[in-house]
């Protein structure tokens, strides 16, 4: 396996892995694929048997609290029109529905993907038992198709079929689909690190060609003396940063990545955050305009909230499935195109601040001017189940450095802890600019 | 508009009752790389031999799952010829051949019929962004073999079983590549043609999602190899965009002899037209998907019907004064051109004999355009015509998806090394059909045969709209 591997990328550069930019625990999908399925003479006696360990029920239940204040965010706090309580409602019972769906899908979609060899060993429990069993890999591609059903059906239930917002949430849509078909491609087809970066700007178009909105920025109001106005028409200029953004998004949940339930965990903490500020921002507004872009970001961030739990569900640690860049796409394109759509992308990019810090951290290495090795992931011991921090320039390997030693679950935890942290430090840094800043 | 339900309901209830889609040539013996031919075997021994778990596309590769079981020949260095292409070269004398149509086409758009500069210019504007398209298609698929074959996505062509080239590793679903650059350019399209606030926009970005669903779920039955249950559910998945979205007209107009017995000369369907359009996406992208089975045949039907759907368009706008029913057909023509430009992309290198398969991926996208096209200009009848090869097909074949007469695992002509002939055996479909009343052919003469069947129905649909013109509605 590791020869194959190896052989695989020997072309390409060591500076810039052919394979999966992501960080991952998973190294030799494409030599797993090449790898022969072994091969009994008969059906293999266990035929019956689920090919995964089960879901991790009270890891969810645990999470469900949160729901608790939420629902009082929704139902009492604020005074939400009805109209709107009831399309949130119908859009979040559908989002369970997904949940419960993609939970009993993700074992069935396992025993295919494993039957096609598009699974990976996982790195950091390498020398253990644990370190030998095949782990299937892609199945984001169920959490995307049960989230699209999703989605597509809500329309059903909320918009008139003359709505404006119809253009941009099937645009909307049509992009997510289409980051989710590059993404499984990239997968099966392990497609160059340039071309990977190419995807989301392709898978983004629907959204540049659609988009009708205002490409106008307010001024932050102290800088309002020096530039002039307080408007600023941004043009073509915003459809650039649109597209930036997308690339951004994707790929920098794409690098901080490697740890059992890393990437799905970062993506079940910042969609929170997202769902928690459209409903701060739906109740305390009284523009009805504003109003429908949260509630169009809401009908849209749920889904993703819900069936990335299911996911999760799976993926936490130890994992049983893998994600795939097909699951860091998919998620990556949905929270920026709710941020795009919803206005509030620089908030969004507040709630992204751990993947800012990684990327920046990373610069060095991604540019060449430090040594940039196959894998920039911790070393494990296998003696001791802990993770000690490399010198590389990732955000694992720099909280590893300064707290030291840790277990990849309690590494996991942290560094979700800090990306609640960071969503929680946008909270208070709006309620502090508050009339200051717009 | 009459809606045609006898075949759509029966088709449904086949598909849901009985071992659909033998075709896939997924032949363990053939397997003969040296790689796996028990692991074909095993993997399929859990299902019955009547219910093939594998795709239903009547298909020259069949090896595919096991192919991509196979290892990679992992030599420890790169193979001496990295920069070899890894398929031969695009048949460009086929393509010049076949843009000769394009000369009738140009001047219907331009000569004969008056139409707006406006929409002239749109058209032209289309036309240019397919036929960039198209190159974009040829220069891509080499490409996209050689990953795809790094990662043992390849098949072996039945129909060559005893010559050399049977044992040729032949990449499987280059469809993806078709697909993807179909999307980018009638995803960038609308830049050119649509306004911001225009309410085809809904329609034409529900089109783009169900196009890019049904592509996604294509390509994911190609990788994982769905059973042929789901695989007959997908279509209707995909298309739910549309079903959500569709705000036209769920009328339909009586046709006149008909109207002094059903007493009205509109009928409001209201919800059934929808399952109708639902049921028309799973009978287009599985019809096509089980009349195959020969280099080229698959592509180049979808590449009969597109053109035929095109020059269907600009007659009607040609024809009519009506600024929506123009608008209609205009909208059919900016969804099928591109289609039917990167098509011949691909044919390039489908043609006999094929370099590249075209997978689950190619038939389903191709299926799922056409109906959309079909549903969203308004001529979904006429489309049903076009496709009168598939739907003679589909009812051969209903005896053996019932099961009321055996059904093999595939249901293609024998291939006789020899003399390089194939001869018809007696399964249900129109391949062997052909070959049971013409006498033995060779795979391109058979081919083209077929094709040319398809271009007869097409004409044989003007005609009957010509007849019928002023009498029907």
């Amino acid at each position: 396996m590791a020869r194959r591997r190896i052989s695989k990328t020997e072309p390409s550069s060591p500076e810039h892995p052919s394979s999966s930019s992501k960080e991952n625990n998973n190294y030799t999908t494409a030599a797993a694929a090449a790898a022969p399925i072994p091969t009994p003479r008969k059906p293999p006696a266990q035929t019956n048997d689920p090919p995964i360990a089960p879901a991790k029920w009270c890891l969810i239940l645990k999470l469900s609290l949160f729901s608790i204040p939420y629902a009082y965010l929704l139902f009492y706090h604020y005074k939400i029109e009805p109209e709107l309580q009831r399309s949130v409602l119908i859009n979040a019972g559908m989002s369970i529905a997904g949940f419960l769906v993609t939970v009993k899908l993700i074992p069935v979609a396992s025993k295919y993907v494993l039957k096609r060899n598009l699974f990976g060993f996982d790195i950091n429990k390498k020398g253990t038992p644990q370190g030998n069993v095949k782990v299937p890999e892609s199945l984001g591609i169920v959490v995307a198709i049960v989230y699209l059903v999703v989605t597509i059906l809500f329309q059903y239930f909320n918009f008139t079929a003359d709505s404006i917002w119809l253009v941009e949430y099937n645009a909307a849509l049509a992009c997510i689909c289409f980051m989710t078909l590059l993404g499984f491609v990239d997968d099966v087809l392990d497609v160059p690190w340039r071309v990977k970066l190419v995807l989301p700007s392709i898978a983004a178009l629907p959204l540049l060609m659609a988009y009708a909105g205002h490409t106008t920025i307010v001024i932050p109001k102290p800088l309002v003396p020096h530039v002039g106005m307080e408007v600023l028409d941004l043009g073509w200029i915003y459809k650039l940063y649109m597209g930036l953004l997308v690339v951004f998004c994707t790929n920098s949940i794409n690098i901080h990545a490697g740890l059992n339930g890393l990437e799905v965990g970062q993506t079940a903490v910042i969609a929170t955050a997202i769902v928690v500020h459209n409903i701060m921002q739906i109740g305390a507004s009284s523009d009805p305009e504003y109003k429908q872009a949260h509630a169009f970001s809401i009908y849209l961030a749920q889904p993703l909230l819900a069936t990335s739990l299911g996911l999760l569900a799976y993926n936490w640690y130890p994992s049983s499935v893998f994600v795939g860049d097909t699951f860091t796409y998919f998620a990556g394109m949905t929270m920026a195109v709710v941020g795009i759509l919803g206005h509030f992308s620089e908030t969004l990019l507040i709630f992204f601040l751990p993947q800012v810090l990684n990327f920046l951290m990373s610069l060095p290495q991604l540019f060449g001017f430090i040594p940039c090795p196959r894998h920039r992931l911790p070393r494990f011991d296998p003696q001791t189940g802990l993770l000690t921090g490399t010198k590389d320039g990732t955000l694992v390997n720099f909280f590893l450095r300064n707290l030291g030693r840790k277990s990849e679950k309690a590494l996991c935890i942290y560094l979700l802890g800090f990306q609640a942290i960071a969503c929680c430090f946008c909270f208070l840094l709006r309620y502090l600019l508050a009339g200051w800043y717009k």
